[in-house]
């Protein structure tokens, strides 16, 4: 293949991951560009890049997530490769054929290959030619939700209703018996709609306790298939990860080795070029365990990065070497997992509240630096968490020789991460780290329903934060000539 | 004993801790927590004392109404989903939270609704 341009990149994102990539270009010496909705305008990733543009409104629709704005902002820039960061229009592939049409280089796989992975039916039938086991179920071709209910009750209880244009577990539903199946299809559509602009629902068994494993995979256009190990992604949340880490706690190097060679495998298959994840469901333990082909993530991971803690690589940069047609520079004997890394993800959510999203400012936001400790984020203090878009504030990636070592700075750094004007699952995150279930490895993808009631404990105010109120506030009265703050009354921390 | 360090920046009891003042409450975070801190007023009072109808009626946070599942007149069973919100790409589910009769609905598909305000009226 040709080397193709990459002079003049512009990331099609927001927030960390934009940072991010343009971190990554600024590193590499190419001339960035960042895009931006009108909420958007002094969010960090515009000052950083090399050249910024609006593109719309604070609606993803008419900014993050259109093509036609996306490409008029890379022709009035003169950028002529395109990164588009996870998320919006990552996985879409007649985005990137419309890159390829505009003569704009795309990072990421050939539209083809991110079509037909991104198919469940595709994928799967891709998988099964490639001798990749995968979970029992199937996308009824009739999609009247008669015809799902009947797919639903051969598939057999429980089950998932997943889109079948989705990702990231967004719009999943779980159905555990007959009852609530009817109400459960309407509510998949929907969401499915809602997110993927296609109500087209697929239909699984859902495997019980098992673990969310995947495996990185680099793919370039001289052949060469490698895989970067695995990360453990069991502690989720409704489908959507909460800690990442790698390596697994339960991996052996043998079932490393299977699922790795399954992962290339499937990869090859599909023609696959540059970043990519398959993910899987672990059932067991020990060198024989069954794992079962879940999906493919056509872009880079939002946890990419203990992949790059343990293993040296950077993704992005490797990335950017493969749209330009360079060969990879490692063989994968020549790859290894060195230490441990462990991903936090800081949310904009009340724990105490059931999860809930929460939009407003960052009246004070200090990031922690010390040993052992890398932050992803494109937020800062003064700015605020938009009600337009998810609730990620930042990543927080902790390494170590050892996984207790990375677990332990995690939690410190955790513990120096003030971030106040907004609620955030900071106290949460420690408790999920500190739990005994995950400090031995004894966990799979239920774990934080399982273990709500031992983690949701909220701490009373104590008399330390009233004095700290007491000694913030200046004495100021209200119109009526009391002291409002007189009788300081506590919440729930 | 609490020494203000300045920038936000305070030490209690021998720890750093960080507040900030918001438009309404004080926010402190000592060693990983974060507590709201809200001075008595008429208005805190007031959402107190506002029913626990009112509030499960309500939506937790300004959201879009992507469905509404009942009509005026409608019996509803305890847990009947009733308003289906979306917001920061999440759905949330407004169900009722006892038997009753749809009154009257106070919002339409579509609309960006604000939280404390009752999406739906249920009699008795």
């Amino acid at each position: 293949m040709e080397r193709q341009p990459v002079s003049r990149i512009l990331v099609a994102n927001r927030g960390e991951i934009a940072v991010r990539v343009i971190r990554a270009c600024r590193e590499l010496g190419i001339p960035s560009v960042a895009v931006y909705s009108d909420a958007d305008a002094h969010a960090p990733h515009v000052f950083l890049a090399d050249g910024a543009i609006r593109i719309g409104p604070a609606s993803p629709g008419e900014s993050y997530l259109s093509i036609p704005a996306i490409l008029e902002a890379a022709r009035k820039t003169g950028a002529d490769a395109i990164h588009p960061g996870y998320g919006f229009l990552s996985e879409n592939a007649e985005f990137a054929s419309a890159c390829e049409q505009a003569g704009i280089t795309f990072i990421g796989p050939p539209a083809p290959v991110i079509e037909r992975l991104g198919s469940k039916i595709a994928a799967r039938a891709l998988a099964q030619q490639a001798g990749v086991p995968v979970v029992p179920g199937e996308t009824p071709t009739d999609q009247s939700s008669d015809a799902i209910a009947a797919t639903a009750r051969r598939v057999g209880f429980p089950l998932l209703l997943k889109p079948s244009a989705g990702g990231g577990g967004i719009g999943m539903k779980t159905i555990r018996d007959e009852r609530g199946l009817a109400a459960g299809i309407e509510h998949a559509r929907r969401e499915a709609i809602a997110a993927f602009g296609d109500g087209t629902l697929y239909v699984e068994r859902l495997i019980e306790r098992p673990r969310h494993v995947e495996i990185q995979i680099l793919a370039d256009s001289h052949d060469t298939v490698l895989h970067l190990f695995e990360r453990e992604c069991s502690i989720q949340r409704r489908h959507q990860k909460i800690v990442e880490e790698t390596p697994s706690p339960v991996l052996t190097p043998v079932l490393r080795s299977r699922m790795g060679e399954a992962a290339v495998a499937l990869a090859r298959a599909a023609g696959y070029r540059n970043a990519g994840t398959v993910e899987f469901l672990l059932e067991g333990a020990g060198d024989r365990a069954s794992f079962y082909f879940l999906e493919v993530n056509t872009r880079l991971q939002v946890e990419h990065p203990v992949t790059e803690r343990v293993t040296g690589v950077d993704l992005v940069h490797a990335q950017i070497a493969i749209a330009r047609g360079e060969p990879l520079q490692w063989r994968q004997d020549s790859l290894i997992q060195r230490g441990h890394a462990i991903e936090v993800r800081v949310y904009a959510e009340d724990p105490a509240n059931n999860d809930l999203p929460q939009a407003g400012p960052l009246l004070l936001y200090r990031e922690p630096s010390m040993p052992g400790i890398r932050i992803d984020s494109g937020t800062y203090e003064g700015g605020e968490v938009s009600v337009h878009y998810d609730p990620l504030i930042a990543k927080l990636i902790a390494d170590g020789e050892t996984r207790d070592i990375a677990r332990r700075r995690a939690i410190e750094a955790l513990r120096s991460y003030p971030i106040l004007g907004i609620r955030t699952n900071i106290s949460f995150l420690i408790e999920v780290l500190e739990h005994p279930r995950f400090v031995s490895g004894d966990f799979d993808t239920r774990f934080l329903e399982a273990e709500a009631k031992t983690l949701r404990a909220s701490a009373p105010v104590p008399p330390e934060a009233l004095e700290v109120a007491a000694a913030l506030r200046a004495p100021t009265t209200d119109a009526t000539g009391k002291d409002p703050w007189e009788a300081l009354r506590g919440f729930r921390g | 004993m609490v020494d203000t360090l300045g920038n936000g920046r305070f030490r209690v009891d021998g720890r750093l801790a960080y507040a900030a003042r918001g438009r309404r409450s004080t926010w402190v975070f000592i060693d990983g927590r974060t507590y709201v801190i809200e001075p008595e007023s008429r208005d805190a009072s007031d959402r107190l004392h506002a029913t626990d109808d009112q509030m499960a009626l309500s939506a937790p946070m300004p959201a879009t109404v992507v469905a509404i599942n009942v009509t005026p007149g409608q019996e509803v069973a305890s847990g009947d989903l009733l308003v289906t919100l979306e917001a920061m790409k999440m759905e949330l589910p407004i169900n009722a939270p006892r038997a009753g009769r749809v009154k009257a609905l106070a919002c339409r598909e579509g609309e960006l609704v604000q939280p404390g305000v009752p999406l739906v009226e249920i009699d008795p």
